[in-house]
């Protein structure tokens, strides 16, 4: 009966350890595998960087390296649009990261220039700011994909 | 001197593996019926299989995008009624950077992104055309050709804006490990061709390292 009992403890002491670690930036079952895609919106597409699942051993949860503090768009004097992202670094190392914005029109469409990569550092503990320009003076809605440098 | 002598046991087993390693290496000439590496194609926003210290497609395509779409919001050369005569082309874009690099395909790239982003919005004049179209209006003029369809101007097109720019470049190496690191910094500047003043600027820097640089041509 102790001998049980001792194998059940360390179980789930296992168990426990393997939950809190989460899950893994290459599972299948991450939330942003699967949720629909949204403008105006700051998305991490490496999920090394940021992830969520919500059917882990221990229910909801997440793991994060950077946070998108705030973001937005502006008109230029042109009449182009200006896209920002804040981005906050949690960790004790810089990071290289790539980010790439999507314009699309009211209905959704893409009408802007191609999306390119744009190369960037987040410094340890610190904001760093991500700025896009639209080619077209039209109204439009945004996506901006983040992902590190590799 | 020391003699190292194997158990008779180890000797025997030793015997067939020897035995079989020489069949299959000398086996003579036969086919090796495989695949040789394929072509890849490879994205050249990325850096790819290859990459150093220099500048690479990634970094043309960075480069003339944030260019294109900086230019694209500044009032002067997007925002007036008139659209302006641009000249874009690396006449004064000068390589003074140990990269190499053709500069046409920093100003190539540049003009025909910004051509079809703008709409409109500003005109492009084709400076390196010149010649050709002189060539065309004098036998349009002489009557060797007819006029054509659409009009007859004076003169060929006058700019009012030109780029120039400059590439240049720090160069560093470790002595122990000997890593190189590049810093590159490409200035891009359009100058009023009546005043003489820059009307908007773009700067893109960079800075690289590699332990085995790769061969640029």
């Amino acid at each position: 009966m102790r001998i049980i009992r001792k194998t059940a403890a360390v179980v789930t002491a296992l168990l426990l350890v393997v939950g809190c670690q989460g899950l893994p930036s290459d599972s299948e079952r991450l939330t942003e595998r699967t949720e629909p895609v949204e403008y105006n919106s700051v998305v991490f597409t490496d999920y090394n960087l940021q992830r969520s699942w919500s059917d882990g051993l221990l229910g909801e949860g997440g793991r994060y390296r950077l946070s998108v503090e705030r973001h937005g768009q502006r008109r230029t004097e042109t009449g182009t649009t200006e896209v920002f992202a804040v981005i906050r670094n949690h960790t004790d190392a810089d990071y290289t990261l790539e980010a790439r914005t999507h314009f699309v029109d009211r209905d959704g469409v893409p009408t802007d220039a191609d999306a390119v990569w744009k190369r960037f550092t987040a410094s340890a503990n610190s904001l760093t700011a991500y700025r896009e320009y639209s080619t077209s003076d039209q109204p439009l809605q945004y996506r901006v994909e983040v992902r590190e440098l590799r | 001197m020391t003699r190292f002598t194997l158990p008779a046991g180890a000797a025997r087993a030793l015997v067939p593996v020897a035995a079989a390693a020489l069949l299959a290496g000398c086996a003579g000439n036969q086919v090796e019926n495989v695949a040789g590496t394929p072509t890849v194609y490879e994205d050249p926003e990325t850096t790819g299989r290859v990459g150093g210290v220099g500048i690479e497609s990634q970094d043309v395509v960075a480069m003339t995008d944030e260019m294109m779409r900086d230019m694209l919001r500044n009032r002067m050369l997007a925002g007036r009624d008139v659209p302006p005569r641009v000249i874009i082309d690396n006449a004064y874009l000068d390589n003074e950077s140990s990269s190499v690099i053709n500069t046409n395909q920093l100003t190539d790239r540049l003009r025909i992104e910004l051509n079809r982003a703008a709409n409109g919005r500003m005109v492009f004049v084709s400076r390196e055309s010149a010649d050709m179209v002189q060539q065309e209006r004098d036998a349009k003029r002489d009557g060797v050709v007819d006029s054509g369809t659409i009009r007859e101007t004076a003169a060929q097109a006058g700019a009012d804006y030109r780029l120039r720019g400059r590439i240049t470049s720090l160069d560093a190496v470790d002595r122990d490990s000997q890593t190189q690191s590049r810093y590159t910094q490409v200035t891009f500047e359009m100058v009023d061709l009546e005043l003489g003043t820059i009307v908007w600027s773009g700067l893109y820097e960079m800075r690289k390292a590699a332990q085995d640089n790769v061969l640029y041509r």
